[in-house]
């Protein structure tokens, strides 16, 4: 029996050394999508809750919806039913910055419904952060710039094309 | 002729056309200040005036300097077009890198001039950090680079010369270039150009209807079917999202790319025999031989060693993860429908091999396609084949061999060498890029894959390539992708030309 219990706390011990890169996490926990690629075998199949900022558009396909997520790490598509989908109001681009989304759902490594896509089928969304325009601050030294460089590359470029003429 | 006035006359020669060049291609920064005012992006539109004004700057002194070596009608010489081609690459990656750097969306110039080499070397490797919030006029920008790298950049110039000037095939066979399409190299270069315009054209619009289809908006779907279509077509693997070609989650969208890729990938010899009716072309040209044997061969091996190892189920999966992925790399395009470090962790160290050695065997030659070219591939392997027969038969039978490329050609130990010797130089290249990888601490079959995707001019990442990795790394990178662009023999007759120059410098000091 010693011998027994020995061998199972033996066993216990290993399990656990060797498990630290399998992440022992709370369905509620935010997961990086980089982590999510880097370890898609443990996680394959599993309901993992990931958050974002929405980017591009959404893309409707009938019922349902993509969506592209971007959490700094990495980036991925949520596969979401479109009446979710039209809850998000800012996507991320050069004048926005996107709602940031958390979202509860499966994550397929190789999603058999979207041709072997690595992907998340939402179960929940919640908006954690509404999305805004993007103010763009134009610096009046780049205007200058901008202003005297192209003056002087004008003048040059008349000066060039006069003496190549009166060269003919 | 004094050696000083015809040292002159060369560096007036070579700053004449390499300012030309320099000038063609500023030109085209008039796109991206189009794109910005039309979408009202302010200050992408200051950086493209602060760097066409810089370049322009750049390019008058060059001609300038030049302007009387060709008034003086000088000859163009080998080495003349060759340093031309080479220098002017060089001149373009950090003028063009200027509107990145202006941006903030790189880290520095080094990773400004990397994206850039990667977009004329059609290579698709990214430094440009946060792609998702890249203004219109920066992503219309990468994706024109790409674009015009795949046809060249000579090309361009040359098609729009006012009249034929001579020795200008010497300029255009210094960018990797030697197909003839029409006797001169002018006529030429516009035939380049009006096949990709008429690609251009029926590839955008079927993206583009796709795009629709798929749920993109109207505007933002004509942009993204521009923009793959010049990465497809190029061969070169940009594309304006994060997630390169996952953003669409479409098999169609992706179909539509992948024969894109492969067309691009095609000689341009190839297309316009095509075009003039010569249908048969296709399939006895060694070059189509060549690619659809090994892509054929490479694509079953993959589907076998992934099912295998139960990477993907079914045959849709096996299509649009596999299939996608090794005629990605094949072409030499770098768009990928997996992760980075889905190559690393769920294709094994065999999937990582089979995708080394299309990568390095790349595309056609004369295409928009990088590696080491299928046409060099069957030469040597013909050559080899042409070896054995002559030991296995009597020394009395003199028999000729031939192969097919465009024409019919006598297989001549002289073209078997310096096939074999423009293919060495890049395995010596992929070997040294892998050593400096394993150097910097990684693994060697990801040191391997990152390597041959930078030599073949590809783009895939299996995860090394960022803007954290050394910077040793990265100018190793960027000079690999340029060798491996012009193929070697410009960017050595530059190096030559350098040091023979530094060579007769110091002679000349020693005697006075």
């Amino acid at each position: 029996m010693l011998k027994q219990i020995k061998t199972l706390i033996i066993v216990t011990a290993f399990i656990i050394s060797f498990s630290e890169n399998v992440y022992a996490y709370d369905t509620g926990e935010i997961i990086d999508i980089s982590y999510l690629i880097e370890n898609a075998a443990e996680l394959d199949q599993q309901e993992v809750t990931v958050s974002g900022e929405a980017v591009g558009e959404a893309m409707n396909r009938g019922s349902h919806s993509w969506i592209n997520i971007n959490d700094s790490t990495n980036a991925i598509g949520i596969w979401m039913s479109s009446s979710e989908a039209q809850k998000i109001k800012y996507f991320g681009n050069y004048k926005y910055k996107g709602d940031v989304l958390k979202i509860s759902g499966t994550f397929n490594r190789a999603c058999k419904e979207h041709g072997g896509e690595a992907d998340i089928h939402s179960i929940t969304l919640e908006i954690e952060e509404t999305g805004h325009g993007e103010d763009e601050q134009i610096s009046s030294t780049k205007i200058a710039v901008a202003a005297l460089s192209a003056a002087l590359a004008a003048s040059l470029m008349a000066l060039f094309l006069i003496e190549i003429r009166s060269n003919k | 002729m004094s050696s000083i006035k015809i040292k002159n006359q060369n560096m007036g020669i070579i700053s004449y056309y390499t300012g030309f060049i320099v000038l063609i291609v500023t030109a085209l920064m008039t796109i991206p200040i189009l794109t910005s005012l039309l979408f009202r992006e302010w200050n992408p539109l200051l950086d493209f005036i602060i760097s066409m004004s810089i370049s322009t700057i750049a390019g008058l002194a060059l001609m300038s300097y030049g302007i009387k070596a060709k008034k003086s009608k000088a000859n163009i010489q080998w080495k003349h077009g060759f340093v031309v081609a080479s220098l002017s690459w060089i001149l373009l990656a950090v003028l063009c890198a200027i509107p990145y750097r202006l941006s903030g969306n790189t880290l520095s110039l080094l990773d400004a001039v990397f994206d850039v080499m990667s977009g004329f070397t059609t290579t698709g490797v990214v430094l440009t950090q946060d792609l998702d919030h890249l203004s219109n006029g920066l992503n219309m920008w990468r994706h024109l680079l790409t674009f015009i790298g795949g046809q060249g950049m000579i090309v361009l110039a040359l098609s729009l010369l006012v009249k034929e000037t001579g020795g200008a095939y010497k300029i255009y066979a210094g960018e990797g270039k030697d197909v003839e399409l029409v006797p001169n190299v002018k006529g030429t270069a516009r035939q380049i150009w009006k096949i990709s315009m008429v690609y251009l054209i029926i590839g955008t619009s079927a993206l583009w209807i796709n795009g629709i289809i798929i749920g993109l908006r109207p505007v933002s779907a004509f942009l993204h079917a521009l923009y793959i279509f010049e990465s497809s077509w190029s061969t070169g693997g940009f594309a304006p999202m994060t997630q390169n070609i996952m953003y669409y989650h479409s098999a169609s969208y992706e179909i539509i790319a992948m024969i894109i890729f492969i067309l691009g990938s095609l000689n341009f010899g190839l297309h316009y025999a095509i075009w003039h009716g010569n249908s048969r072309e296709i399939y006895r040209n060694i070059e189509t031989q060549s690619f659809f044997a090994t892509s054929f061969a490479a694509s079953m091996i993959a589907l076998l060693w992934l099912s295998k190892i139960e990477a993907y189920s079914d045959a849709v999966m096996g299509f649009r993860r596999i299939v996608f992925n090794i005629l990605s790399a094949h072409t030499t395009t770098g768009l990928g429908s997996i992760y980075a470090r889905q190559f690393a962790l769920e294709w094994g160290d065999f999937g990582i091999m089979i995708l080394i050695i299309v990568m390095l065997i790349g595309g056609s030659a004369c295409s928009t396609a990088g590696g080491f070219k299928g046409l060099r591939v069957g030469i040597v392997f013909k050559g080899l084949i042409m070896d054995i027969k002559k030991i296995l038969s009597s020394e009395r039978n003199l028999r000729l061999y031939k192969f097919h490329h465009i024409k019919d050609y006598i297989l001549e130990d002289g073209a078997i060498k310096s096939s074999a010797i423009i293919i060495c130089c890049y395995m010596t290249t992929f070997a040294v890029g892998t050593m400096l990888g394993t150097y910097y601490g990684y693994p060697l079959s990801e040191s391997a894959f990152e390597s041959a995707s930078i030599t073949g001019n590809v783009g895939l990442s299996i995860g090394i390539t960022a803007a954290s990795m050394p910077a040793v790394l990265k100018i190793y990178y960027i000079v690999t992708m340029y060798l491996g662009r012009l193929e070697f023999i410009s960017a050595f007759a530059l190096i030559g030309y350098i040091f023979g120059g530094i060579k007769k410098a110091c002679l000349s000091k020693l005697k006075h």
